[in-house]
């Protein structure tokens, strides 16, 4: 059974849907990927969610194991996290902790754990008025982790970091898969590639594709070979273009990306041309198609 | 739940506390509760120094009564003493949502009955306080300087004003947990703390029932130690008020998205 499942959920703001009818799955144990560019509705949709936002229409159903008011069993770090800047992070994660309900040993034993997993520990006594950015990015993890939820959502954990930052609370994201479910967003397919074992790509409040990671990128992935000549490849490529298991090409001056059905057949025939050796081949590379190219396209 | 009730409101206080809220409230009630006797006592001093009287001219105006020190007290904590107290707490949920802060408590399992009363009761604690020392320190200087006014009338006198503080200083949570700007928190209660003043004063016989008629009720208590006509109804209905007010707000905030923008 799923952690999370949503029915039609549609959140409309003066009659536009910013989430149109989405119906999400998110399984348990597993780390979820909601991707999509600006405006797609991901921050809308897990505020829903979360509870913070009402739905318009459409249901939202937790886990039956897991009783009770579901942010008991939900953490969750907004886009933008915003804490109270006159405490310090330790007394942030610890009064997170307690008004999840631990008792007051047990929310410092966690957040001691918490701090020393998102690498605050010297930082504790700190005010977060004073946090850089990405300190406050792990404070809001380790807030949100602190109860031990069932389901870690996470809007947007790398956006706003640099590189080094990004790297870092992606690695974390792995260490914390092993234990707990997560749902994040992002707009950056790559991010969702790293980590994700399922992926949802909305765009305009809408669900458009859906799927567990490797399926997609089987399913979009498709055999190409990049080509290069000296000469101009226009007239063969009419030829070649008739072929059955051609695909697909694109044409740019004298490069060619070819997608076809299947590497053997293709390469054979490729090879075997005699009008492609007349064109004095610089280049000939077997690849594959990625789940960017895809991804580009439908962002278009 | 009473256990998270507590973590909310050690919260609020520690807040107050870490931003000086509990020194500076407190210490604008004693000086302006410590300046009405002080002004009054001197006041003859005052005028003959400073008022450029014409050479000769013999000063006789009576000493005020202790009542009337008491009373103009209240005056001064009406209008600049209720200014600071919505100053300081208008803010105190419509600049979480403005910041965002409320977010990530408000995500996590807190009841909204629990979120606001910790408020409620915290605002109410600190408005209160420094109105019992500022109070405190006006009958210590009219007793000093003017003269003692009966301890009943003082102690009755004084807990009908603090219900009135207590009507405004809910008025202030309610606006506050509605809208988002603070300046309609601001005009929205000293408004209707003005308005109802107003009214009570100009037409007391329709306003019988208004919280507005307790600072009026306060000064006669200290100057015979009787409440005038109709005290009971607006005691009766200023609870009434102040129940109906907070369990409104407690409703609304509940049926209100906590997330109103995405940004
Ligand atoms: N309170 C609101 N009133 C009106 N429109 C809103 C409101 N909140 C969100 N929207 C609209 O809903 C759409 C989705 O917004 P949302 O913030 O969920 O997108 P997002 O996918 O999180 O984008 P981003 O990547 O920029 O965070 C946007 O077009 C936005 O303008
Ligand atoms: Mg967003």
């Amino acid at each position: 059974m799923s952690l999370i499942e949503t029915a039609r959920l549609t959140k409309k703001y003066n009659g536009n849907a910013a989430v149109d009818t989405v119906s999400l799955s998110i399984r348990e144990g597993v780390c979820t990927a909601l991707l999509g560019p600006n405006g797609a509705g991901k921050t809308t949709t897990l505020n829903m969610l979360t509870g913070l936002i009402k739905p318009t229409e459409g249901e939202i159903d937790f886990n039956k194991n897991y009783a009770g008011d579901r942010r008991k069993h939900i953490g969750y770090l907004p886009q933008y996290p915003k804490f109270y800047g006159w405490m310090t992070g330790e007394e942030y994660v610890s009064f997170s902790a307690e008004l999840a309900g631990l008792s007051k040993k047990k929310a410092k034993e966690s957040t001691n754990k918490m701090l020393s997993l998102v690498g605050l520990e010297e930082d504790r006594r700190k005010k977060v008025s004073g946090y850089s950015g990405g300190m406050k990015q792990r404070l809001g993890i380790a807030q949100a982790l602190v109860h031990e939820p069932k389901l870690v959502i996470l809007d947007e954990p790398v956006s706003a970091l640099d590189p080094i930052g990004r790297r870092e609370i992606l690695e974390l994201m792995k260490t914390l898969k092993q234990h707990t479910s997560i749902l994040f967003s992002t707009h950056v397919l790559h991010d969702a590639e790293e980590v994700s074992d399922d992926i949802f790509i909305m765009k305009k409040g809408k669900i458009i594709i859906e799927g567990g990671l490797s399926e997609l990128q089987q399913k979009y992935q498709q055999p190409a070979f990049f080509i290069e000549t000296e000469k101009a490849m226009d007239n063969w490529l009419s030829s070649i273009n008739e072929k059955s298991w051609v695909r697909q090409s694109k044409l740019d001056k004298k490069k060619l990306t070819l997608t076809v059905e299947e590497v053997d057949t293709a390469r054979d025939a490729l090879l075997k041309d005699p009008m492609l050796h007349k064109l004095k081949l610089l280049k000939f590379e077997v690849a594959k198609t990625s789940l960017e190219d895809l991804f580009m396209k439908v962002m278009r | 739940m009473m256990k998270q009730w507590g973590v909310l409101f050690k919260k609020e206080w520690t807040e107050s506390v870490r931003n000086f809220k509990w020194l500076w409230l407190p210490v604008v009630f004693i000086l302006l509760g410590v300046m009405q006797p002080l002004t009054s006592y001197y006041f003859a001093d005052i005028i003959e120094n400073f008022g450029g009287l014409p050479e000769g001219a013999v000063l006789d105006i009576p000493p005020p009564s202790g009542a009337e020190v008491l009373a103009g007290t209240l005056g001064q904590f009406s209008q600049i003493g209720f200014l600071v107290l919505v100053l300081a707490f208008m803010g105190t949920v419509a600049g979480e949502k403005s910041h965002g802060t409320h977010l990530m408590v408000l995500v996590k399992p807190v009841s909204y009955f629990n979120y606001l009363t910790a408020k409620w009761v915290h605002i109410l604690l600190i408005s209160l306080s420094s109105f019992v020392v500022g109070f405190a320190g006006a009958v210590y200087y009219t007793a000093l300087l003017i003269e003692t006014v009966p301890v009943n009338n003082v102690l009755s006198g004084g807990a009908v004003y603090a219900l009135w503080i207590t009507f405004i200083m809910t008025l202030v949570l309610c606006l506050s947990a509605l809208f988002r700007s603070t300046a309609i928190v601001a005009f929205g209660s000293l408004g209707t703390a003005l308005l109802m003043s107003v009214l009570s004063m100009y037409t007391p016989d329709l306003m019988k029932w208004s919280p507005g008629m307790l600072s009026s009720h306060s000064q006669m208590l200290f100057y015979s130690g009787d409440t005038g006509d109709g005290f009971w109804v607006s005691l009766a209905m200023t609870i009434v008020l102040i129940t109906g007010i907070m369990t409104l707000t407690i409703y609304m905030f509940n049926k209100k998205e906590v997330a109103g923008h995405t940004e």
